[in-house]
């Protein structure tokens, strides 16, 4: 009897916290309720924008240049997204937008694909919708990328031969061999490594698979410093890739012999970019991404469609003259951050 | 005799699989007993390991735990937050503690619930590693700290000796941590082997009526090792972010698995009742050296997971084939005993 109550006032306190919790997940995003319920002003768009992971300070430097957008444009624009990279979270998040009044819809999907059935409904709605981090994606107005894929990969191996002075063994880093714009990256990476370096080698291991998890990048390149003692570079597509690689550097006291570059942030990788074991990391700021979503969006919804061609001027830093191939659209928004750079990259 | 008895030991045999896959890697790497590679091997276990000297615990009482990569996590994560946003500037060892306790809590929140709910504990703990993520998302509003706190930093700065393999030039240190993976065999050990405590989980895990009927207080066992989990838990989650000189909630992703599945390699029965801690260390042991070999031993990064599955799989059949011919032995004795009192 008295175990029966307890189940029952357990479930009970479960089901009410799971109330709570929902409630919990749409105060979270304080200023994007207030800002959802009060139509904008006049003229203005309501545009919604769903990032990865609400709680990693790359979304959050995103969610700057929303805000920074709306502020400037009067246009009605928040930002919404799962507590951790889980897309069916994510997916969610995307069906409670589309069922309120929104204009637009810009994305950064975890998983392009699973996210397509729910993007073609938004669209049959009549809401734009605008990806990120998906190039070749079909249910959108427009793919926006930072760069070129092709051209990223070849810009971080430029990067790393450099430091590695032209010449020695190297090995690529992705999160998962699955992850289609890591792969791209390092495929285009390695291609030019073999027309433009000659003396660089891939070893045969050629790419690790570190999870985005750095102890398991940290890991993975100790065991291939042991394996290659001679190995002079580390190329990481994931952001966890090449601190990990250079804390292994740095305690095997293998610093200025080995170096490892890739996509960084510098709240991460600040300590090795300190200790010269991370010459440099490259990235895309998310704050001007986001603001050219947003811009994207505006023409869109202001019928401007025929402008966006090869050569159109976003107004935002690094997309003063896009790429324009169908829908997908890049821009040259590349961003090396290293030592005396850092402090102005925050995020 | 004695001889006999080491074949009966299931420690013998995860030993010999050791030695043959450690010559396998020296052979084919040259790489597997120099310095550095021995240091780096203790290195990679004390996290893994400290857990499964806590999961060897519930798993003997007959029961599983899948939250504790989830309490490490939330530990981790609420202390270093903590202390980064007070700059706290004292001893590390606050740190330790206040993650313990707050494992203690959770851990008790799942020794109660199995106690008194009597449901199985896998899905209990599945509930509550839920719970666990969701405050840790929700409530702290996770992210990277990749900034510690001085005391933090400074411990993960601290090593207890260096060796510099003179052939490669490569060197590797041993972190203070080790000490607490020690502490917690020894402890885990004396609890299992020299007290009534100890006899009580084995007695529990072997049969939870008969040992009620000889006078264990199961609902107590049972929160204990569950109790004793969240705290290893907690202290688990500071070592890996002072081990690491990052905190990041992922670290533990996939360990409910892997540590699961090293403590069975190590011999310790699913179902409860029997293992040794020292079989437990060697199965820690044994996963951590095909984890972090397959590099050295020149497995393609498309095969790693294959071969991991495989590894597993070929070691854990190998102490399910020996509990099955320990139970035909067992039958047959009876069958026979059966026999001369016929006669």
């Amino acid at each position: 009897m008295k175990r029966e109550l307890v189940a029952l006032s357990l479930a009970a306190v479960m089901l009410s916290s799971l109330v709570m919790g929902c409630g919990g997940s749409s105060t979270e995003t304080a200023s994007a309720d207030t800002a959802g319920d009060t139509t904008a002003s006049e003229g203005g768009y309501t545009i919604a924008t769903v990032v990865k992971d609400m709680s990693d300070p790359w979304c959050l430097r995103h969610e700057e240049g929303v805000k920074e957008y709306a502020a400037e444009t009067g246009n009605n624009c928040y930002v919404k997204g799962p507590a951790k990279t889980d897309s069916a979270e994510q997916i969610q998040v995307i069906e409670q937008l589309i069922s309120q009044d929104i204009d637009a819809l810009c994305v950064v999907p975890i998983d392009p694909e699973a996210c397509a059935p729910v993007l073609q409904k938004a669209r049959d709605k009549g809401i734009v919708v605008i990806t990120h981090e998906a190039e070749g994606f079909e249910a959108c107005d427009y793919d926006l990328e930072a760069f070129n894929n092709k051209e990223y990969g070849e810009a971080m191996m430029d990067e790393l031969a450099k430091a590695m002075n032209y010449e020695g063994k190297y090995v690529t880093m992705v999160a998962f061999l699955s992850s289609v714009s890591h792969n791209d990256w390092m495929d285009a990476a390695v291609a030019h490594q073999k027309e433009a370096y000659p003396n660089m080698e891939l070893i045969p291991e050629e790419r690790l698979e570190c999870e985005d998890n750095m102890n398991m990048a940290y890991e993975k390149a100790k065991e291939i410093i042991k394996k290659y003692p001679d190995i002079k570079g580390f190329l990481g597509a994931s952001s966890y890739d090449p601190p990990g690689a250079a804390k292994a550097i740095d305690e095997l006291g293998m610093t200025g012999q080995i170096y490892a570059v890739g996509t960084g942030v510098a709240s991460v990788s600040g300590p090795y970019l300190e200790s010269g074991s991370n010459p440099c990391v490259l990235c895309w700021d998310p704050a001007l991404s986001g603001k050219a979503m947003c811009q994207l969006a505006t023409m869109v919804l202001n019928g401007e469609k025929d402008k966006i061609q090869t050569g159109l001027d976003l107004g935002i830093e690094g997309y003063n003259s896009v790429n324009v191939n169908g829908t997908d659209i890049s821009g040259n928004a590349i961003l090396v951050i290293n030592k005396d750079n850092m402090a102005e990259y925050n995020f | 005799m004695k001889g006999k008895n080491l074949l009966k030991k299931n420690e013998f045999y995860i030993v010999i699989i050791i030695a043959v896959l450690a010559c396998i890697i020296q052979a084919i790497s040259g790489q597997f007993f120099t310095s550095n590679n021995l240091v780096d091997l203790l290195r990679s276990m004390i996290v893994p390991g400290m857990m499964a000297a806590g999961l060897f615990m519930v798993i003997v009482s007959g029961n599983i735990d899948v939250s504790f990569p989830y309490t490490a996590m939330l530990c981790m994560f609420a202390v270093t937050k903590w202390f980064s946003v007070i700059n706290y500037q004292g001893p590390v060892f606050l740190a330790f503690l206040i993650a313990g306790l707050i494992g203690l809590v959770l851990g008790l929140l799942n020794g109660v619930l199995a106690a008194w709910l009597k449901l199985p504990t896998l899905i209990i703990t599945l509930g509550t590693c839920t719970i666990f993520l969701g405050i840790t998302q929700g409530v702290l509003q996770s992210s990277v700290i990749s900034v510690l706190p001085a005391p933090m930093a400074k411990m993960a700065a601290t090593n207890l000796f260096s060796v510099v393999n003179g052939e490669t030039g490569l060197g590797s240190s041993m972190p203070v941590s080790i000490l607490f993976l020690i502490a917690i065999y020894l402890i885990v050990g004396f609890i299992m082997k020299y007290t009534m405590l100890g006899r009580g989980i084995y007695a529990v895990g072997g049969d939870p009526v008969a040992a009620e009927r000889a006078g264990f207080n199961v609902n107590f066992i049972r929160i204990f090792v569950f109790t004793f989990m969240g705290v290893v838990g907690g202290i688990t989650g500071i070592t890996q972010v002072t081990v690491s000189g990052m905190c990041q909630i992922n670290f533990f992703d996939g360990y409910e698995m892997t540590i699961i599945a090293a403590v069975v390699l190590g011999g310790a029965n699913i179902a409860g009742g029997s293992g040794t801690v020292i079989g437990t260390f060697l199965g820690v042991l044994l996963m951590k050296m095909i984890s972090n070999n397959l590099i050295l031993l020149g497995i393609p990064t498309n095969w790693s997971k294959f071969m991991t599955g495989i590894l597993i799989i070929a070691g854990v059949s190998m102490s399910a084939y020996k509990s099955v011919l320990a139970k035909r032995r067992v039958a047959s004795n009876i069958l026979e005993d059966g026999h001369k009192e016929e006669a």
